[in-house]
């Protein structure tokens, strides 16, 4: 070991940090921005967390056990996302890495290499995790009334599950990719996340949480609970995290062997993962440089045809779908649209204290926004990035005879066409499950396709004004300023459309349910508000499709 | 407006240059990166832009393929502005950049494809030359596996490729051997100059002035963004006050980098 080269190596990243966050020594305002955005959404989830652990402390003793069961589900979740995520970034991180070149030839130790990237790694991929739990178990502490030592504690604990989790996932990475070439390792790593990700969000939601509070169902759950109330899972360092500070919220005490376990597992492991490092780091390597599809024969079917708008459409669906971290992403929305639905079906309207009628209907309603938000979150994710993924080929597309305007078109049909399919079926197959007809169906169709083609146009000018074609990959992209910015677009004018549509469609329903006629009077309000929502979506498509081509046109590649 | 067949579209009078740079100029912040510069390329003609590292050469090929905007000052190609109609511009220039970015998912075929699509090459012209260059660029066994697997030369020689099969009035290249191994090398030069034979214009920028000296018509020598000197070896002759020079003595001399020589003597020196 030698201590000095590790300062040494970790210099860039440290360099890095300090220039983006203080560039020339100074505090910007941009990072202000982020640090008051980043305390705003802690201080949001310490009351949300305080609200709900003390709505289930006062639940007698079953809320109790029911809250530390969560407290025991959020420690293990947490545990699980930053192993798969670790995994993630470390195939990249200590195999494709651009710097690997400079690094791996130059006179350094592998277990030097190894701290670095451990270091680094996890950096990235826990900090996040790190920041916004502190809120959730610090609410715990509140409501227990856990007293001043909770707090060194807690945070104890999060670092040391956090390290033990990350020495995991760097130590098994080295391993695994062994086994794989890098990329393929990268993919398998995905798949199991994927997997593991919808496994956790099907079960959450089939568990029907909305029961816990029907009590005409706590029959059921007194016998789930008291199943669950002997600690579980003693070989996961998570549960032992959960454990200590269950302990220590309801008696005040400290188990010893449960913080020497948390203390020591993490050292180990990180012994262990350098001498995994050691022993199994350059053949991976070797491997890690393997090209993915380079064996691999693609045949183009086809003639070769004279249309700019047919092979952008090719080009997108070939990159979309030989790229295994985009593709695979649609299991995801496959999991997601299953649960919306589900939703709809599960929807106690019975129990409501008004009509079914005008219940379903102001669901149905309300749904729009729904269906707005999914399709604004999904754009975000694979819309927005469009752009900046074309990376440092977009030289290509710009010195070529292909206006910007007609490539920006090209770009949005070739998105508008799944977009429109999946809105349609969240919003046909909700309105079926809310056995809506009439008037209603065609508000929430047409509103919520003129939202699906706005948002889209939003997300396409917002990726090009805030394009990075430096990205590592779309994801990457989600995180930057003009994502949230079009996330904050986006859906601040659905709500100004489902606002402004709120009293036409209330006033036309009202009668519709009444009577089975519509009042001309409120029926043209309502066209009204249909003709003022199609201008202002035509505005703002235009403006940020305009805003957008300017700015690809001005900017340098 | 069939654009697919280049060649046959020569609406411009023959003897008129194929590249006009007027005043051209081009600052990042308070740097000035592209000076006023003025130059014109002729049909036909092989020119080479030389400079030191850092000296504007690739903001300027830069401004002429369309990707970078200018301050001030003029492009013209084939008697178009291409401020004015830029879609007109590009669609008579083929541009090689430095650098073989390249849609990694796709294949070379489907590349190559994709280039003729954008620039609307006619399917006739699209399977004469395609397997022809592949051909020659050993490509053909590679055509159909995924970018991603291609070497850094491979790729450039895809890029080459590329603009050649488009057959356009213009090439405009930014450092063109980078990568190529000798075979590759010779073919480009080889290709350059039958192209240049048949009419095409060259814009080359190299750092290497074995190619210049071999390739090139005409040669410009841009210093801190300004023009430093124009013409063929003689007139650069005559312009650095030497005589009976090869290039590399007229380029030292003319970028003022005479001081090399003491470096060079205290380097053997030591």
């Amino acid at each position: 070991m030698n201590s000095s080269k590790r300062m040494t190596l970790l210099e860039p990243f440290f360099y890095s940090a300090k220039n983006r966050f203080f560039p020339k020594g100074r505090l910007p305002l941009r990072t202000m921005g982020v640090l008051a955005f980043s305390l705003t959404v802690c201080l949001v989830l310490y009351k949300i967390g305080v609200r709900v652990v003390t709505y289930f402390h006062s639940q007698n003793e079953l809320g109790i056990i029911l809250s530390l069961k969560i407290f025991q589900m959020a420690w293990i979740t947490m545990f699980a996302m930053l192993i798969f995520s670790c995994m993630v970034s470390a195939v990249s991180t200590l195999f494709l890495s651009q710097d690997n070149e400079i690094i791996f030839a130059a006179p350094v130790a592998k277990s030097d290499i190894f701290f670095m990237r451990y270091v680094t790694t996890s950096i990235y991929t826990s900090w996040m995790m790190i920041v916004f739990s502190i809120p959730i178990f610090a609410a715990y502490g509140t409501v227990f009334q856990a007293g001043i030592l909770y707090w060194p504690l807690m945070l104890g604990t999060i670092i040391a599950t956090a390290a033990i989790a990350t020495t995991f996932g760097m130590g098994f990475t080295v391993v695994l990719v062994n086994l794989f070439p890098a990329k393929r390792t990268k993919d398998v790593i995905l798949y199991l996340s994927i997997c593991f990700g919808i496994f956790i969000y099907l079960i959450f939601r089939l568990m029907r949480p909305e029961d816990l509070v029907n009590p005409d169902k706590y029959g059921y759950f007194v016998d789930y609970l008291s199943s669950l109330a002997t600690p579980a899972a003693p070989y996961i360092p998570a549960a032992w995290a959960s454990n200590l500070l269950s302990y220590y919220l309801l008696d005040r005490e400290i188990d010893i062997l449960v913080a020497a376990l948390l203390i020591i597992t993490p050292i180990t492991l990180f012994i262990l993962g350098e001498w995994a490092m050691e022993r199994w780091f350059l053949p991976g390597f070797t491997k890690s440089q393997e090209s993915f599809g380079g064996y691999r024969r693609f045949f183009s079917r086809g003639k070769y045809r004279q249309s700019a708008l047919r092979w952008i459409f090719r080009k997108e669906a070939k990159l979309f779908l030989r790229d295994s971290a985009e593709w695979s992403q649609l299991f995801m929305i496959g999991a997601l649209v299953v649960v919306y639905l589900y939703n709809f079906k599960v929807l106690p309207v019975e129990r409501s204290l008004f009509e079914e009628e005008y219940v379903t209907n102001l669901i149905s309603f309300l749904n729009i926004g729904l269906t707005g938000f999914v399709i604004a979150s999904l754009a975000a994710r694979f819309v927005y990035p469009s752009i900046g993924a074309e990376g440092g080929s977009f030289y290509i597309i710009m010195s070529s005879p292909l206006s910007t305007g007609r490539y920006m078109l090209h770009k949005y049909l070739f998105y508008v066409v799944p977009f429109t399919g999946l809105a349609l079926i969240l919003l046909v197959v909700s309105n079926h499950l809310l056995n809506i007809e009439g008037p209603m169906w065609w508000i929430s169709i047409i509103t919520g396709l003129l939202i699906t083609w706005t948002v889209l146009a939003m997300a396409l000018g917002f990726g090009a004004i805030y394009a990075d074609f430096k990205a590592e990959n779309r994801a990457a992209a989600l995180g930057g300023i003009g994502a949230i910015l079009f996330l904050f677009s986006a859906i601040a004018f659905e709500m100004a459309i489902i606002f402004l549509g709120g009293a036409p469609v209330f006033r036309v329903m009202k009668s519709w349910l009444r009577s089975g006629t519509m009042p001309p009077n409120d029926l043209l309000t309502l066209i009204g508000w249909i003709i003022a929502s199609i201008i202002i979506s035509l505005f703002l498509a235009l403006f940020f499709i305009r805003t957008g081509i300017k700015k690809l046109e001005a900017s340098s590649t | 407006m069939n654009q697919g067949s280049n060649k046959k579209e020569k609406t411009w009078p023959e003897h008129a240059p194929a590249m006009v740079i007027k005043d051209l100029t081009k600052t990042f912040g308070s740097f000035t990166a592209v000076d006023s510069i003025n130059l014109d390329v002729n049909r036909g003609e092989i020119f080479g832009f030389l400079g030191p590292n850092g000296a504007g050469k690739t903001t300027t090929i830069k401004m002429i393929a369309g990707l970078l905007k200018p301050d001030s000052g003029q492009i013209s190609i084939n008697n178009r502005s291409l401020a004015s109609e830029p879609q007109k511009c590009k669609q008579d220039t083929g541009y090689i950049p430095d650098r073989p970015y390249l849609f990694e998912k796709l294949t070379g075929f489907e590349f190559l494809q994709f280039i003729a699509s954008l620039y609307n090459l006619a399917p006739d012209t699209f399977n004469k030359y395609t397997a022809h260059y592949l051909n020659l660029f050993d490509l053909l066994d590679w055509q159909h596996h995924l970018i991603e697997s291609y070497s850094h030369g491979m790729r450039q020689k895809l890029i080459i490729s590329s603009v050649f099969m488009l057959e356009s009035p213009l090439i405009v290249v930014d450092e063109p051997m980078v990568g190529l191994d000798p075979k590759s090398a010779r073919i480009v030069k080889e290709l350059f100059k039958n192209h240049a034979a048949r009419g095409t214009s060259i814009f080359l920028s190299t750092h290497s002035l074995e190619i210049a000296e071999e390739l090139c018509d005409r040669i410009g020598i841009i210093l801190n963004g300004s023009l430093r000197a124009m013409g063929n070896l003689k007139d650069l002759e005559l312009e650095a006050r030497l005589q009976h020079s090869d290039l590399e003595e007229i380029f030292l001399e003319l970028t003022g980098a005479y001081e090399l020589q003491e470096i060079i003597a205290a380097l053997r020196t030591g």
